[in-house]
This record gives structure tokens, sequence and C-alpha cells, in this order.
């Protein structure tokens, strides 16, 4: 047993780890280049930060000084709940992760990468690790600042509520929720576009499966990214309408679960997709 | 091979009617919309919620189901303006896949492959060419939508008491006009922005992000600033109320606010919505060719 353990660390210590990591970072930053500055990136820029400008109209001419602090914090709190997970980072990270491996094939310009001295495995996860670094900067950014706006109008009390009371802390979960939104959806979005020539048809039953998850089993509620991230909300908007009666209450599960499961899905999908690649075939006749 | 002689005249035989020209494109979009499986297995999709609204008629008109379900006062077998605006919406928001689908597979093609010079040098105008694609996605949005909710009226015309037909045939009106504004703003939308993403596959998520963000967005909008007028980007919302009031049915508020539009500015939105759509598809349905160096 230590003979075989003492085996398997001696062939990682072997393993060109300092190639791997310079190659991914090269990788990497390309990608960065191209999900974040180039004309078609701005579509992102816009489900990212409507919000935002949305709440910079509200600070600047809408200040009549009977608006409540608490209605806001509920306000923001749908906001992140609503749009930007079921909407915003859901369609974002659909259209950078979808492009990363498909859209190459489409422009037909992967088998470059194919073709170079580079093991797949790290080409994957260097895109991976590209869309995530924008999506997270991205979709952060919108949220912080969207953070600030919303409380900024209320001067001292706005201050002490964020560094004295809860504010911090919601700000936390806030980002805590973006990061993981942004891997989670990432990862089923880069496997999705590895697995079939169209993503799009199943990107949508995605898109229906988290909107009809709440009214789902608890069980079924599990297989989802949007159930996860529920748990992580530091304040919970309730569901309206039709689906606030269908709606199927789970026990809330703590921070620390909810976390290590979403991480624990993200994982199993990116072992799976690195399997994937190894088998990756292009046929662009037919792509 | 140099050409010499340039004695070639117009053709002066009959030439076809220009309705017959754009026929010719409804025809092959038609058959390139319904040639693909997922296209059939929406169109399928589509017609379950018909099947259960079909059935519900059967036995809302049933003596023995009735007998057995007045004791318990059930109003779910009532078929009135709400049962139809029901089935109503569930078709109108089956034609949204269907849509998403269909409108890429018609236009994408044809942009990507530089074959917009080869069409429109045939005798057919650019209008004739986005008319004719829009009738294919309108005839194929229309069969899922307003053609099984005129079934259900129908069926249900037969099987109710007499006098029942005259005295709700404002619904059959609002059914018809209801889903000809969803469906031509459907089919606008759509070739709109098949027309501007070149990258098939990425275009059915656009669709479907161009209709659903920008609800998103208004609802922002309306809870952020504490105004009703959001709401006129929020598509379901204003579409549920046109409907509501095309088939008479009573607006009820569900949250405490009254989220209510005025019927003019809904209409105005949609007649906006279509006039940027046709200035999108006029920016981009021109007879040029992209060549990359």
């Amino acid at each position: 047993m230590a003979a075989s353990a003492n085996t398997l660390t001696n062939r990682l210590k072997q393993q060109p780890w300092g190639l791997w990591w310079l190659q991914a970072r090269r990788l990497t930053r390309i990608e960065v280049r191209r999900n974040l500055f180039s004309w078609r990136a701005t579509w992102i820029y816009f489900l990212a930060f409507v919000p935002t400008i949305i709440l910079l109209i509200h600070a600047v001419f809408d200040r009549d000084g009977k608006l409540a602090m608490s209605e806001d914090t509920m306000v923001l709190a749908g906001i992140v709940q609503f749009y930007y997970i079921r909407l915003g980072i859901f369609f974002g990270c659909l259209g950078i992760f979808s492009r990363l491996i498909r859209g190459e094939m489409v422009e037909r310009s992967l088998h470059y990468y194919l073709l170079s001295p580079v093991r797949r495995e790290i080409l994957l996860l260097a895109k991976f690790a590209a869309g995530s670094f924008s999506a997270i900067l991205l979709f952060g950014s919108a949220m912080i600042a969207d953070f600030a706006l919303v409380y900024m109008p209320y001067g001292t009390v706005g201050h002490d509520f964020v560094f004295n009371g809860p504010g911090l802390s919601q700000l936390e979960a806030y980002l805590a929720i973006a990061v993981l939104a942004c891997l989670g959806y990432g990862a089923v979005f880069l496997l999705l576009s590895m697995i079939f020539r169209n993503p799009m048809p199943a990107a949508m039953l995605v898109l229906g499966w988290e909107a009809i998850n709440p009214v789902l089993p608890s069980i079924l509620q599990r297989i989802s990214v949007a159930s996860y991230l529920r748990h992580l909300m530091p304040v919970s908007v309730p569901g309206d309408g039709i689906f606030a009666l269908l709606t199927v209450e789970t026990e809330p599960a703590p921070a620390w679960a909810a976390v290590l499961g979403l991480l624990l899905l993200i994982a199993v999908v990116l072992a799976y997709s690195c399997y994937r690649i190894r088998r990756l075939e292009i046929r662009y006749t037919t792509d | 091979m140099s050409v010499y002689r340039h004695d070639y005249r117009a053709y002066s035989g009959r030439v076809t009617p220009m309705w017959a020209r754009v026929g010719v494109l409804v025809r092959y979009g038609l058959a390139e919309a319904w040639s693909s499986k997922i296209t059939i297995g929406l169109g399928l999709a589509a017609m379950i919620p018909f099947i259960i609204f079909l059935i519900q008629i059967y036995l809302a008109n049933n003596p023995a189901t009735r007998l057995l379900v007045s004791r318990n006062n059930l109003r779910f077998l009532d078929v009135d303006a709400e049962y139809f605006l029901r089935a109503l919406e569930a078709q109108c928001w089956f034609a949204l896949p269907l849509m998403s689908w269909v409108a890429p597979r018609l236009i994408t093609y044809d942009l990507a492959d530089n074959a917009l010079p080869i069409l429109l040098s045939h005798p057919v105008s650019r209008f004739g060419y986005v008319l004719g694609k829009f009738l294919a996605l309108f005839a194929s949005l229309a069969s899922v939508t307003v053609l099984p909710c005129l079934v259900l009226f129908v069926y249900q015309c037969d099987c109710a008491p007499p006098g029942w037909t005259m005295a709700n045939l404002p619904i059959a009106f609002g059914i018809v006009a209801g889903t000809t504004v969803w469906i031509t703003l459907l089919s606008m939308v759509g070739l709109a922005f098949s027309s501007w993403v070149k990258w098939r596959t990425l275009a059915t998520g656009v669709i479907f992000a161009a209709v659903l963000v920008p609800a998103g967005v208004g609802g922002i909008f309306s809870a952020v600033l504490r105004t009703r007028w959001g709401m006129l980007l929020n598509l379901p919302v204003m579409m549920t109320q046109l409907w509501q009031r095309l088939l008479g049915v009573p607006e009820v508020v569900r949250t405490g606010r009254d989220w209510s539009l005025p019927s003019a500015a809904i209409l105005a939105m949609l007649i906006a919505a279509c006039l940027v759509c046709a200035a999108m598809l006029h920016a981009r349905i021109r007879a040029r060719e992209v060549v990359r160096g």
C-alpha cells in the first residue's frame, strides 16, 4: 500500500508541472483577452451592468427620502436571486463557455490548439479558467457596484449597515453566489458544448429545469445549480403567483454543505469534460 | 472565354406574379423549418396542453362527469373566458421555443453562407425575401397557437348548449387577435435576431435572451424606481394583460401593487418593438458578400 503510494507520488513529481502551468497561463491570457476586450463581448457587459445603470439612476435622480433601506435590501436580494442567477449569469455563461470549444469548431480554429504540443486537459482547464475569470470579474464587479449604489444614498445609516451591521456579510454572500454561479453554469455549458453540435436546445432545457426546480421534489432539486445557490442567499425573496403555491420548501442546508455540493458538481462535470476532450474529434465538414 | 456579343434583351415572356415568387420562399422556408426532428418534437410537445384542454372540454360537457363534480362545486370544469385564457397562454408560450429554433434555420444559413446575393439576384425584392421568411415562420407558429385554440373553441361550440356560441363569440375574436399579435411579434424578433447572429447555434440562445432578459430588466426597473412603466419591457406581463383584456377576463392584483398598464401603451410598445426589428432586418438583409482575407 505504502509502496504504491510512493510510486504515485514519484510519478506525480516527475510530471512537467512547470511547463503545464506556463501553457495554461498563456492559453488563459489569450482567452481572457478574447472574452473581455472584443466587440463580441459587449453584450456580456450589458447583461452584467444593466442593473447597475438602473440603480445609478435611482441613486442620482430618485432620492425622495421616503424609501426604506429594508425595502431596498429586499430589492437587491431580488435582483441577485431573480435576475443575476436566472438570467444574467445564465445567459452570460452560456455565451462565454459555449464559445470556448464549440465556437472554435465553428470558426475552424480548434485544430491549431489540438495540433500544438499541449495536453488536451490543460487546454480545457485553461479555457475553463479563462471563461470563469471573465465571468466572475464582470458579474462580481457588477454586484459590488450594485451593492454600493443601493446603500450609498443612505449616507451614515447605510455606512453603519455595511460596516457595523450585516451589510458586509451580505456582500460576501452575494459575491460567493456570483462566483459559484459562474463556475457551476460554466462547467455545465462547457460540457454541453462538447457533447452537442448545437448546445442551445440542451441549454434551454437547463433553463427550463432551473425555472421549474423550486416546484420539484426535494431530491430532484439537488440536480440544479440554482437550488444550491438559494441556500446561500443572505436575504430570501419569496416567489410570486402560482409558483409560490407550488414551491416545495426544502430543509435549509448549511452554507458549507451547499458550497461543497456545488463544488463537487463542478468537479464531476469538469472531470467528465476532461475525459470527453481526450476523445474529441473534429469533423469540420459536419460541424 | 471572352464574350463579344452583347445583344442580350430582357425577358419579354409572361412573368409570375409577385405573390407567387414570395410563395416559393414560403414553401421552401416551411420545408426547411419542418425538416428538423427537433422542430417536429417541439410541435408535438406544443400539442400536449391542447390535448389536456380538449379532454377538459369533453369532461365539462359530459353529463355523468358534471353530475359527479357538481356535488363538490368545482370550478375547474367551467369552460369560460378564463379557461380560454389559460389555453391561449399555454399555447403561446410553447410557441417561443419553436420560434427560437425555427427562425435561425430560416435566415442564418443564407447569411452565413453568403447566399443573399444569389437569392436577391432572382426576381424577388428584399421586402419579398423577408416577407417570405416571415410568412413561413408565422405559419409555423400559427399551427401551434391560433389553430389549436380555435379548434378548442369550435369543439366547445359543438358540445355546449345552443346559444353558447353567440354569447361567447368575442372570445374567438380575442383568441385570433391575441395570437396574431403574439406570433407577429415573435416572428419579427426571431428573424431580426437571427439576421444579426451569424452563428446559428448561438442564435437560438440569443433569441431566448432577447425575450427573457428585457423582462428581468423591466422587473428591476419597476422594483427599483417604484414605477409600473418598467413592465413595458416585460413581455410576459404585457402579453398577459393584453390577452386578459382581449378575452374579457378580469385582472387580479396579486402582489398588492397594481402593475396594470394602459392598453394603448402596450400596443405602442409592441409596435415600437416590431419597428426596431424591421430596422434590424433592413440593416442586415442586403445583397452583399463578406470576404475574409
